[in-house]
């Protein structure tokens, strides 16, 4: 039928000059419109293409050049030990950013931290925090940590050390005495540091249990460093090792990373990821609290390192009570500590976080993370130490 | 290109237009050619492709193959230069319901980059003017009837100077007044030199209207001519009313003509038709008819034989019945 | 413009034809191609539909009602906001009034600018589509690349009406119900009224910055169909994936390239110094996200068959 009436139809067409159009267009060409149409509708689909390509090349470039270090004069780790002992920095503005990967369970943000003081001591550990660092000669200090919609200072201006927590709009006041006052030029009660603080502190406590090189050169915050590999001898240690940036120019360290055995990405990561070396204005070690603050005057502490109250969690390696009598056993990296039931808080051992991340083990419930293992026995008692758990259960069984 | 030379004559060229929708082919392979001037009726039953062609011939659907020309110009690579000059009307209005008519008509010139802004309130107030708007022009379109909607469609398309209109079935939901003033409006714009392609599923409309007519049924186009063309074109057809119809048949047949049949044949007056010539509507195949009898040498001739010749005509095609023939009956939607 | 210089040289069309207007042809020249051809009239028809119509308004007056409701709350209750607890910034309010528009700001960053942003770049063109004037649209012909370029424009005007929509009604009611005094930032330091003002416009910005991802996200989404609701809610879905996903731990790595990560980042903006870091880091964040969605735009609605 479709053909028949094709036939009667194609007669009636009266248009001549289609006849010369038929030329025009042999049956290859035909082909070739409709091959050039198709191929013209994909084009447009070109930028779209390309877009991802830049982007992926751009964020390549930037590492790219980030992990790009010039040509520094090649030094012995001794050498570059020196530099840090001489760093001569004693004005910077810059931000610090600390990430870990401690393969600790993942907690959900906005676990109410005000409530749980472990939750907020985990949080500290695991969640990456970005802390805005300003020093200028030893006596001015602030340090910011930057949380989402809050943000908690620590300021000191010559003996005054205050504290600001914008949550809950509260403030703190102490005053040094002037015989602390020089010395340490950042303030007592960090809750982060800064890489240099941190790296002194790894560094006064290098003994014959490492091994110290230095490995290839590095760049951060867009400063060449050296950088310093400090390594356990100790095969038990759950620590591989500790590499320490160091700014090629100043000798401040720039970063610290900890890796642990057996994990790619660094277990613990301080590092400025912005750095200048002005002196900030002089407005930022100011305080005066806000009005509608609640302040708490604070008497001078005992002892400069225990926690301020409301302020739990702390990192670094001097956690915990220093009043309470604790046991030590092994040296160097293998140091594993021992706390006494009535040493350790209730609410620690209540507490439903770590239900939920400790498991149990023959002899109590271990917490483990990738630097550290924490051994929670079944009389109460607690040991950790930077070692696998047979050497914990050791030490447990050991008194 | 030597297509530049002849394509002159022509507003819209298409060669082997082929539009598919992944299995299905909505367009196949057509060959149009509306010459400038005229209006060109573009009939078909609907799902005969009609639209893909009109939507593929303005740039809103690229065509699976084959090349397309407007007013000249390849399409769709000269979509810029050629649709300013071109007023559509593409498968019925279509408006912001919240906007006025004026508004709806400011915002679509708006959009025409060639249009001057300077005289865009002339030019919107004029073609309201032009389908009998004007007193509805700050109503919403939302409160429109379709009749009206209709109308601001069509002064869409009359938004700026055009040298080619094309309505897609313009007089749908008008009442019997409106479809007279939308002819009467195309008759006009046609006598101003612009070539109006019309399309649509009513016969009678065409005839009316246009000049020209091509034919599309299920994607393929199946005639395309001039409509005295295609008016002359087809079948003609003797008819004698006779109670003799056994004798009639028989002389017919000595003249060389086929009775088709005779109703009634036993009873008192039977009618007896046959095929007198088929014309092709183009001069080399006329020339077959000039071998079929005249009618008064059959009228003669069966008086001689004694039939009793009570009636006797020569019956003309339809433009409805060869419509009928190509498109195929009924309401059926085509395949 | 005279008529002779009037072809852009670009355009490589029939020299034969020269049956248009005078008139026409003469503006079809240079002087259009600087003003028309970048689509500023069309802009502004773009701009006079979508801020003409009631929903628009409708979404603009619910955005408003965020930082009056807060505000009269807050007023209503006689105790002073608790530290600590509601909205961030909330306790700020009593201290200046100012401040009701970033408290608002902060409530509706979540999930109501989202929502209005995604309504209107999901309709840009699906809305067209449903309506069926895309295709009058484009045989006018306003040009896709042109149509969507000013599509976009007006999802970024209403990004900008939107977030203004929240902050300024939001100042005002908290300069009447409250007093306009120095105001405490995160960082504990106290800044004045006109430094307040200012904080608070660049709050605006930024909130308005971190729509534009999600603006060009809805768009994308709408040249992929001609029903309107289905790419707003598509649009809105995505927001709430994008924030989900952001909240998940597991999915860390993936976090800096989600369009919503940035979104409350507005904060270093209110700590002194201001911390310019997430500014940069949402801008480029935004624009990356703009470059990647308008270039699958174009590439959908170049290639698109208008069917609708």
């Amino acid at each position: 039928m479709q053909a028949e009436s094709r036939a009667v139809g194609a007669p009636y067409e009266v248009v001549s000059p289609r006849r010369k159009v038929d030329l025009c267009f042999a049956e290859s060409e035909a082909d070739f419109y409709e091959a050039s149409i198709m191929t013209r509708l994909w084009l447009r689909w070109l930028p779209a293409a390309a877009v991802p390509v830049v982007i992926a090349a751009g964020a390549l470039g930037g590492s790219f050049q980030a992990s790009a270090a010039e040509g520094l004069s090649t030094k012995t780790p001794e050498q570059v030990l020196a530099m840090v002992g001489m760093n001569t920095v004693k004005a910077l503005s810059g931000t610090v950013e600390q990430t870990s990967d401690l393969g600790l369970p993942q907690l959900p943000p906005g676990v109410p931290s005000s409530s749980a003081g472990m939750a907020s001591a985990l949080d500290l550990l695991a969640a990456p925090h970005t802390a805005r660092v300003y020093l200028d000669g030893t006596a001015n200090a602030r340090v910011q940590v930057m949380d989402q919609l809050a943000e908690r200072d620590v300021i000191r201006h010559g003996n005054d050390v205050w504290t600001y927590n914008s949550k809950d709009n509260s403030a703190t006041h102490e005053t040094l005495p002037t015989a602390r006052a020089d010395g340490n030029n950042a303030p007592a009660t960090t809750q982060l540091q800064t890489p240099d603080q941190l790296a002194q502190r790894m560094l006064a406590a290098l003994d014959s249990s490492t091994a110290v090189t230095v490995g290839q050169d590095t760049s951060v915050a867009g400063r060449a460093a050296y950088e310093l590999l400090l390594t356990p001898r100790s095969a038990d240690s759950l620590v591989g090792s500790v590499s320490i940036a160091v700014d090629s120019q100043t000798g401040l360290t720039l970063s610290v990373a900890v890796q642990a055995r057996g994990q790619e990405t660094p277990a613990f990561r301080l590092a400025f990821t912005d750095l200048s070396l002005h002196a900030p204005s002089a407005d930022l070690f100011t305080f005066t609290p806000p009005p509608g603050a609640h302040v708490t005057q604070r008497a001078l502490p005992q002892q400069a390192d225990r926690p301020l109250q409301g302020e739990p969690g702390r990192t670094g390696g001097n956690s915990g009570s220093a009043a309470a009598p604790h046991t030590v056993s092994g040296t160097g990296w293998d140091t594993v500590i021992g706390l006494p039931a009535t040493a350790v808080p209730a609410d620690l051992t209540a507490s439903p976080l770590l239900a939920q991340a400790a498991r149990a083990v023959d002899g109590g419930r271990l917490l483990s993370t990738s630097l550290v293992n924490v051994l929670l026995t079944n009389d109460g008692r607690v040991f950790a130490g930077s070692v696998p758990l047979a050497r914990l259960q050791a030490a447990a069984a050991g008194r | 290109m030597t297509a530049e030379g002849h394509s002159a004559e022509l507003a819209i060229e298409t060669k082997g237009l082929t539009k598919r929708f992944g299995h299905q082919v909505a367009v196949n392979g057509i060959d149009l050619a509306v010459p400038r001037g005229a209006v060109f009726g573009f009939l078909g039953p609907n799902g005969s492709g009609k639209t893909t062609t009109i939507r593929v011939l303005l740039g809103l659907a690229a065509a699976t193959s084959g090349q397309a020309r407007v007013l000249g110009q390849e399409m769709p690579r000269s979509l810029r230069e050629v649709l300013p000059r071109v007023g559509a009307l593409i498968e019925g209005p279509a408006f912001y319901p919240f906007l006025s008519g004026a508004a709806n008509l400011h915002r679509l010139d708006t959009a025409d980059r060639d249009a001057p802004s300077r005289t865009r309130a002339a030019r919107v107030h004029l073609a309201l003017e032009r389908v009998g708007l004007t007193q509805a022009a700050g109503k919403k379109v939302r409160a429109y009837s379709l009749g009206m909607k209709q109308r601001l469609g069509i002064a869409n398309a009359l938004l700026a100077p055009r040298e080619l209109l094309v309505l897609d079935e313009p007089t749908n939901g008008l009442d019997p007044q409106g479809t007279r003033e939308v002819r009467a409006l195309v008759r006009l714009l046609a006598a101003e030199g612009t070539t109006v392609f019309v399309s649509s599923h009513l016969l009678a409309e065409v005839e009316q209207m246009c000049t020209h007519a091509a034919v599309m049924s299920a994607g393929r186009l199946v005639a395309q001519g001039t409509l005295d063309d295609l008016r002359r074109s087809g079948t003609s057809r003797v008819q004698i009313r006779t109670p003799d119809s056994a004798a009639a048949q028989r002389v017919l047949a000595g003249l060389g003509l086929m009775a088709e049949k005779s109703d009634q044949a036993a009873t008192a007056d039977g009618l007896v038709t046959a095929v007198l010539a088929v014309h092709t509507g183009t001069q080399e195949e006329s020339q077959e008819s000039r071998h079929a009898p005249k009618p008064e040498t059959i009228v003669a001739a069966l008086v001689a034989a004694g039939v009793r010749v009570r009636g006797f005509a020569v019956l003309g095609s339809s433009l409805e019945e060869r419509f009928v023939a190509l498109t195929g009956e009924g309401f059926d939607v085509a395949q | 413009m005279l008529p002779s210089d009037g072809r852009p040289p670009s355009s490589g069309g029939a020299p034969g034809d020269r049956r248009v207007s005078g008139d026409r042809r003469a503006t079809a020249g240079w002087a259009t191609l600087g003003s028309n051809l970048v689509g500023s009239e069309l802009l502004g028809s773009e701009l006079k539909v979508l801020f003409g119509r009631r929903r628009t308004w409708a979404m603009l007056l619910a955005l408003a009602a965020v930082p009056v409701l807060i505000a009269v709350v807050v007023r209503v209750s006689s105790a002073p906001g608790t530290p600590g607890r509601g909205p961030a910034f909330l306790d700020r309010v009593t201290q200046n009034g100012l401040f009701v528009g970033v408290t608002g700001l902060v409530v509706s960053i979540p999930l109501f600018l989202p929502l209005t942003v995604s309504v209107v770049a999901g309709d840009s063109i699906a809305g067209e589509g449903g309506l069926g004037t895309l295709r009058y649209l484009l045989v006018a012909p306003a040009g896709r690349v042109r149509l969507l370029l000013v599509k976009f424009a007006a999802a970024l005007a209403f990004c900008v009406a939107a977030t203004l929509a929240v902050a300024v009604p939001g100042a005002i009611v908290g300069v009447v119900l409250f007093p306009v005094g120095p105001v405490t930032l995160l960082s504990g330091d106290t800044i004045d009224v006109g430094a307040s003002v200012l904080r608070l416009l660049l709050v605006a910005g930024y909130v308005t910055v971190s729509l534009v991802g999600l603006a060009a996200v809805g768009l994308f989404i709408s040249t992929l169909t001609d029903v309107p609701v289905g790419s707003m809610a598509a649009t809105i879905v995505l927001t709430v994936v994008s924030e989900v996903l952001d909240a998940l731990p597991q999915v860390s790595w993936l976090h800096p390239w989600l369009f919503s990560h940035y979104w409350f980042g507005f904060a270093d903006l209110l700590r002194q110094p201001v911390a310019w870091g997430s500014f940069g880091g949402n801008a480029w964040l935004q624009a990356g996200y703009v470059a990647l969605f308008a270039a699958l735009a174009y590439g959908r609605f170049a290639s698109k068959d208008v069917l609708s």
